[in-house]
């Protein structure tokens, strides 16, 4: 199969205007915020990469601009050896229909008045698939059930007010499969559920993974949760993708000190295995300004002056491992 | 027969739903009253050539001797000017007053709805241009433009309802904006955009079904206005004169000399027509936004009996009183919580818990959401809603039992003693008013003494250097801040009286783990400079390890296990520790799969006979299921309440 020209992203940026603008605003007055800045990377065919990072690094505009729920400002996106950047309604409704989303939050991502039933078979409705009502209940059955809903019959007739919030996100799952995509976007699918209850919903994704041969685009802050269950991590900051390799390269071998940061302040549930932190400083600058030469030289421990200059290219240290940082220069 | 049944589908839903919405109106009893009122007027008005006892717009059988007649027999409510009944001018007025109300405002709908759709629905430039044009609009005088439009026009009915229609759908316009705005920005509408939807879909899938309980109140109102508005212009004389409406009625007898006659009936009978359907309008309104508005929810708890019950001590280990309390701060003892309803039985919500606290002290307090571990906290300090109750057990703070303290008593020991960082609070900042003021007010309300002049501002200063924020970030919003800040914030907050206990409530939660972990570190700091105890309340099993010294494991609001942190996360006995701790993610072993604990906490009204982790625990036995375990001691600071590890040490 054409493995490596599945989905891939090159210099993909976004900006935003910032603030509103107003009735009587002069377009010069305008600046902007860079969102994302330059993105690149590949995702093959049923793979899972973790795309990890702080809330402002720009992740969760990424996934809207590969969902095409934003237009990108610069570079492009090509699925199946076709590109998919900029497309008219019809044609991106085609796409829509291979790449899915999940969202972060199951008490909102969900539309109060309706029944889990029409919250499922409103994609086909929207899609036009499956208007024959056997084969749409069939559908809405399966996905609900491949989700984990068992028996369907139970959920089908209830209000989203009616589930918890583990289920709540099997339904956001189950709407995003009914369509039978090629790529589900999760961004940060767990991170409003109990501790007790996240497992679940990552090996569900696991398991849809191996039996519907589904690619996993997994965004989080918690480099914790992507062992066992991403294949790669890409690590992001400032609207970059800072570091990106197996997922074993970069748990195990971090490049970057700002992976390395992160994966320093990831509670390890045994108080004997208590460690010396890098608590790294304030917040994720605003990327109004952003820095100059390396964008995480203000909050980084290992700086050197030349940081402050130079932004560093992608130093390669092994075959799919790369991180971007001078000092990795030799 | 395909086709049959897809049809019938949605109409049961329907029924369904009105049949639930009839439900809750109907117990509404400002809705029912507003909507019999305006029944009523609708009845007349429909029937009324059946009703009136005389034709209005027969004038043959007048005569001069019947001109203002009071009310009698023949003329229930006397006549007017001309000698016509006043009974059957109302009853044909109410006609036409109802129907320029209606009409006008279903105009003054449609428009508002439209525009104020797609203004919100579009935003952006659209919605400048239709929200500032709203807003002249708006600025415009109502009145004097509809009379002399009106005027200008011919003062005919159509002319009435188109003009009242066109004026009066700028309020209109602006709620369904604001509402659509609400709605817009909601996620699900975002992931309606994901399944592929056009703007057609959306609106009518999801932004019109969320709008149209409040267009449907909104239109009550505007009817209201309607109604007024028709009978202002007639009073003026400028109703259709081939129409006899309320206005009219009054214009007529305002104009022919009613007030000098003393005729009051051909005042009064009209008046009151206006005032009834204004009043049955505006209770039918209210009646329908409580039920249909969502944000004016009631919380489902019945205010229940806030006084604590304290009875005798049956459990009571009784050791706090001969033991040498050292430095212990808080001895929780058997400590229990019931939420009382009408008609149910009461929800245990904590039962005996117990457990110390230590100067300097960091407890954790982990359990999944709903097993009690917030009602446990509000109830040390006794800050339950109010159908919380402490039926049993005992709070020491400092030796001093707060169960037995009064309100007022109690008031000191709040937040100079023990102080809470509530769950969330850090998203309940004032919006409008300094990071800094706000961290002043809670000084001044607890301490009423402290001097207000410089030194607050230093003690301000001085507890926002203590959470680590600059002081020139004082004068700063709380949108100014981030999440992590305002989280640094309440803490200062808490802190401003020197309480010797602290309760940090999911402190966490919604943080970056950057941001949590540097949260962390201020917990731990501050209780090391100030040696503070904290309890720190978490689902998060992970965050607790990295600095406790001891943990409580709640379940289904009993203690499921209670150890110093190094057992609770190498020995725990309690099968649900155990399976807590094997669905967290281990950075140490990065291909271990994770596990999850099946199913979900149970319902505290509705627990299971016996071992309430039973349903779920991949250990349970017979006995399990018939016998709650009691709180068995393992060592000299490790408990478990599991049937498992009786009789062992």
């Amino acid at each position: 199969m054409n493995k490596d020209h599945f989905l891939e992203v090159r210099g993909l940026k976004k900006y935003f205007d910032a603030g509103r603008p107003g009735l009587f605003t002069r377009s010069r007055d305008i600046r902007h915020v860079h969102a994302v800045d330059g993105v690149d990377f590949d995702l093959h065919h049923s793979e899972v990469i973790a795309l990890v990072g702080e809330s402002g690094c720009g992740k969760s505009t990424l996934a809207l601009l590969l969902m095409g729920l934003e237009d990108p400002t610069a570079g492009t996106v090509t699925f199946d050896g076709r590109d998919i950047t900029h497309l008219n309604d019809r044609q991106r409704k085609d796409v829509r229909r291979k790449i899915q989303m999940v969202f972060q939050d199951p008490y909102e991502s969900l539309n109060p008045t309706q029944t889990i039933e029409e919250i499922i078979s409103e994609p086909l409705h929207v899609h036009g698939i499956a208007k024959e009502k056997g084969e749409r209940d069939q559908r809405v059955r399966k996905a609900l059930e491949d989700s984990g809903l068992k028996p369907a019959e139970v959920y089908l007739g209830r209000y989203p007010h009616e589930l918890s919030g583990g289920q709540r996100q099997r339904v956001v799952i189950a709407a995003a499969l009914v369509l039978e995509p090629e790529i589900i976007l999760a961004d940060e699918p767990v991170s409003m559920l109990d501790v007790s209850i996240r497992a679940e919903i990552i090996n569900l994704l696991a398991e849809l993974r191996i039996t519907r041969q589904i690619a996993v685009i997994f965004i989080t802050h918690d480099l914790g949760s992507v062992g066992f269950f991403a294949d790669r991590v890409a690590v992001m900051y400032l609207g970059r993708i800072v570091e990106i390799g197996t997922m074993l390269e970069v748990l195990e071998k971090p490049g970057h000190p700002y992976t390395k940061a992160l994966l320093s302040v990831i509670p390890v549930p045994n108080p004997r295995l208590r460690r010396e932190r890098t608590i790294l400083q304030g917040e994720t600058p605003n990327p109004i300004d952003v820095p100059t030469g390396c964008r995480f030289h203000p909050r980084c421990p290992v700086a050197i002056e030349a940081c402050k200059a130079s932004d560093p290219p992608f130093v390669p240290l092994s075959k799919t491992h790369q991180a971007a940082c001078l000092l990795l220069i030799k | 027969m395909q086709s049959s049944t897809k049809i019938t589908e949605p109409k049961n839903q329907w029924t369904a739903r009105l049949l639930e919405f009839w439900r809750v109106f109907n117990k509404n009893r400002m809705g029912v009253i507003g909507l019999g009122m305006i029944g009523t007027l609708v009845i007349i008005a429909i029937f009324a050539p059946l009703i009136a006892p005389y034709d209005s717009s027969s004038t043959e059988s007048a005569q001069i001797g019947d001109i203002y007649n009071p009310p009698s027999a023949a003329h229930l409510l006397g006549t007017d000017d001309a000698g016509q009944d006043i009974l059957s001018n109302f009853i044909f007025g109410t006609r036409v007053s109802l129907i320029v109300g209606t009409f006008a405002a279903f105009i003054s709908i449609i428009i508002g709805g439209t525009l104020g759709l797609i203004a919100g629905f579009n935003g952006g430039r659209t919605d400048n241009l239709i929200m500032r044009f709203t807003d002249i609009m708006l600025v415009i005088p109502d009145l004097p433009l509809i009379v002399v439009l009106v005027a200008l026009t011919k003062p005919s009915l159509l002319n009435i309802i188109i003009v009242v229609g066109l004026l009066g759908w700028t309020t209109t316009a602006r709620v369904v904006r604001s509402q659509t705005l609400a709605v817009k920005s909601r996620k699900f509408v975002l992931r309606a955009r994901g399944i592929g939807a056009g703007n057609r879909h959306i609106i009518s899938h999801h932004i019109l079904p969320l709008v149209m309980p409040i267009l449907v109140v909104q239109a009550v109102l505007v009817v209201s206005n309607a109604v007024l508005t028709e009978s202002t212009l007639a009073f003026l004389g400028l109703g259709d004169p081939s129409a006899l409406s309320w206005g009219q009625m009054l214009n007529y007898a305002f104009g022919r000399g009613a007030m000098s006659i003393g005729a009051w009936w051909a005042l009064a009978v009209p008046g009151i027509g206006i005032v009834w359907v204004v009043l049955g309008l505006t209770l039918l309104g209210q009646g329908l936004e409580q039920v249909l508005n969502p944000r004016l929810e009631t919380h489902h708890l019945t205010p229940g009996r806030p006084v604590v019950q304290n009875e005798r001590d049956e459990f009571g280990s009784g050791k706090s009183a001969d033991e040498k309390s050292g430095n212990i701060l808080l001895d929780v003892q058997n400590l229990s919580v019931n939420y009382v309803a009408d008609g149910r039985p009461p929800a245990r919500a904590v039962e005996n818990v117990s457990f110390t606290l230590k100067e300097g002290e960091l407890m954790g307090l982990v359990g999944e959401s709903g097993c009690g571990k917030t009602t446990l906290m509000l109830s040390l300090l006794r800050l339950l809603p109010s159908a919380g109750q402490i039926v049993n057990g005992k709070v020491f703070f400092k030796e001093k039992d707060l169960t037995a303290l009064n309100e007022e008593e109690l008031n000191i020991v709040r937040w100079s003693g023990i102080s809470i960082i509530f769950q969330g609070a850090m998203n309940a900042l004032n919006p409008v008013r300094t990071v800094g003021d706000q961290i002043s007010e809670a000084i001044i309300r607890h301490l009423p003494d402290f001097p207000r002049d410089k030194r607050l501002d230093e003690r301000v200063i001085e507890l926002l250097d203590l959470v680590g924020i600059a002081s020139d970030q004082k004068e700063n919003f709380p949108h100014q801040y981030s999440g992590g800040m305002r989280q640094r914030a309440m803490i200062a907050m808490a802190l401003a009286c020197n309480p010797q206990v602290v309760i940090a409530d999911e402190p966490t939660t919604a943080l970056d783990v950057m941001i949590q972990a540097q949260i962390l570190e201020l917990l731990d700091d501050l209780r090391k400079k100030l040696g503070l105890a904290i309890i720190f309340v978490t689902h998060d099993l992970g965050v607790v390890a990295e600095i406790c010294d001891k943990v409580l494991v709640m379940y289904g609001g009993v203690t499921a296990e209670y150890a110093d942190v190094d057992t609770v996360y190498n020995e725990p006995r309690h099968p649900y520790t155990q399976e807590l701790i094997k669905a967290f993610p281990d950075l140490t072993k990065p291909k271990k799969k994770l596990t999850s604990i099946p199913g979900y906490p149970p319902r505290l009204d509705a627990l299971p006979a016996g071992c309430r982790f039973a349903p779920r625990c991949p250990a349970v036995f017979d006995r399990c299921h018939i016998e709650q375990p009691p709180l068995h001691k393992l060592g000299d600071m490790h408990f478990a309440s599991c049937h498992l590890v009786e009789g062992s040490k």
